[in-house]
């Protein structure tokens, strides 16, 4: 076992990205004076996991979709080995996690959906109800992602969130991908900042 | 599910809706009001108080010193949000009639405007002299 790199440049960024994002939509959500704000912050959230869709095909091996495609049964027999203290360790997405990846994703494109259509006075008080619930249950699904890295990083003995910070685990040398793809950390950036635009034309 | 069920379903939805949305703007002013006289016995709704309450500087958010900031001074003509540039549709109820007739809506507006233009939540009796007013500014 040695320190080997797991989460490449753009993925780290996206996420912290994406955090940043997710979080300035939560301050500025229930302010008028603010409104503009919460709409640009909304955007990029779209544009970050617009990213992410496409590293999740293109990305490197942990980044990509089909790494962490997992059957429910594979959660209930990881989530089964975690109760019994023996969890099955994943480099990339355990499979608990890759639910929850999956489902913040769409949340996170079905809440900006409905939140678009609020602001274009579509939908009338439905669609108002329906943005507070997505955005809600999305918060909910960020909790149960960080009580899972919580539980994983104990369970595990590993600093989960210093891995997403500076890509490393530990693993065999083989299981390392081989290069952070730091040239592609432009395109999550990008795309958080040309989305935050699309607040003016709209 | 057969037709009958989806039927009977579709009347229970109707049946709880109109129940939500059964508020006039004279009921809230009642509600409201009784709220008010808990705390100050024998108040009673003023439009005059209304009316200040609606056009008062508040000097807590710069860019929406008051109501009229937003909603216009003339309540029977669309508002302009300041920040957005977005349309506001009339808050009086006369052209209007969508307005004060739910509840829910009515407070969720009430706590998300005081908040930032009062700088607190708007209290019982600011609500009930509020709505006087504008079902009294209609009627004259």
């Amino acid at each position: 076992m040695k320190r080997i790199l797991v989460w490449d440049i753009p993925t780290r960024i996206g996420h912290w990205l994406l955090v940043t994002a997710f979080i300035l939509t939560f301050i500025t959500g229930d302010s008028e004076v603010q409104r503009l704000r919460h709409v640009a912050a909304g955007y990029s959230v779209a544009g970050i996991l617009v990213f992410r869709v496409f590293w999740g095909i293109a990305g490197t091996r942990y980044a990509r979709f089909a790494s962490f495609m997992f059957s429910p049964r594979e959660v209930v027999a990881y989530l089964g080995g975690l109760l019994k203290g023996k969890p099955s360790h994943w480099l990339g997405h355990n499979p608990a996690g890759s639910y929850a990846i999956f489902t913040l994703i769409l949340l996170g494109f079905a809440t900006v959906a409905s939140g678009i259509a609020d602001y274009a006075e579509v939908g009338g008080e439905w669609m108002e109800t329906a943005h507070d619930v997505l955005s809600y249950t999305m918060l909910g699904m960020v909790i149960f992602h960080v009580l899972g890295v919580i539980v994983g990083s104990l369970a595990h003995h590993e600093n989960l969130v210093r891995s997403m910070f500076n890509g490393y685990k530990q693993g065999e040398s083989e299981e390392a991908i081989e290069s952070g793809k730091a040239f592609w950390a432009i395109a999550p950036l990008a795309l958080a900042i040309l989305a935050s635009l699309l607040v003016f034309i709209t | 599910m057969n037709t009958k069920k989806i039927c009977m379903a579709l009347l229970f939805m109707a049946g709880t809706s109109s129940v939500f949305a059964a508020d006039t703007p004279a009921s809230l002013v009642t509600s409201y009001a009784a709220e008010a006289a808990k705390e100050t016995p024998g108040f009673t709704p003023s439009a005059t108080r209304g009316n200040n309450f609606f056009t008062r500087e508040w000097g807590v958010s710069h860019k929406m010193p008051n109501c009229t900031a937003c909603h216009g001074k003339d309540l029977t003509a669309d508002g302009k949000h300041v920040i957005t540039d977005k349309r506001i549709a009339p808050v009086s109820p006369a052209v209007n009639p969508e307005r004060f007739t739910n509840y829910k809506k009515v407070e969720k507006w009430f706590k998300r405007n005081c908040t930032e233009v009062i700088g607190r939540e708007c209290t019982a009796a600011e609500k009930a002299d509020f709505i006087q007013f504008i079902i009294q500014e209609v009627k004259s």
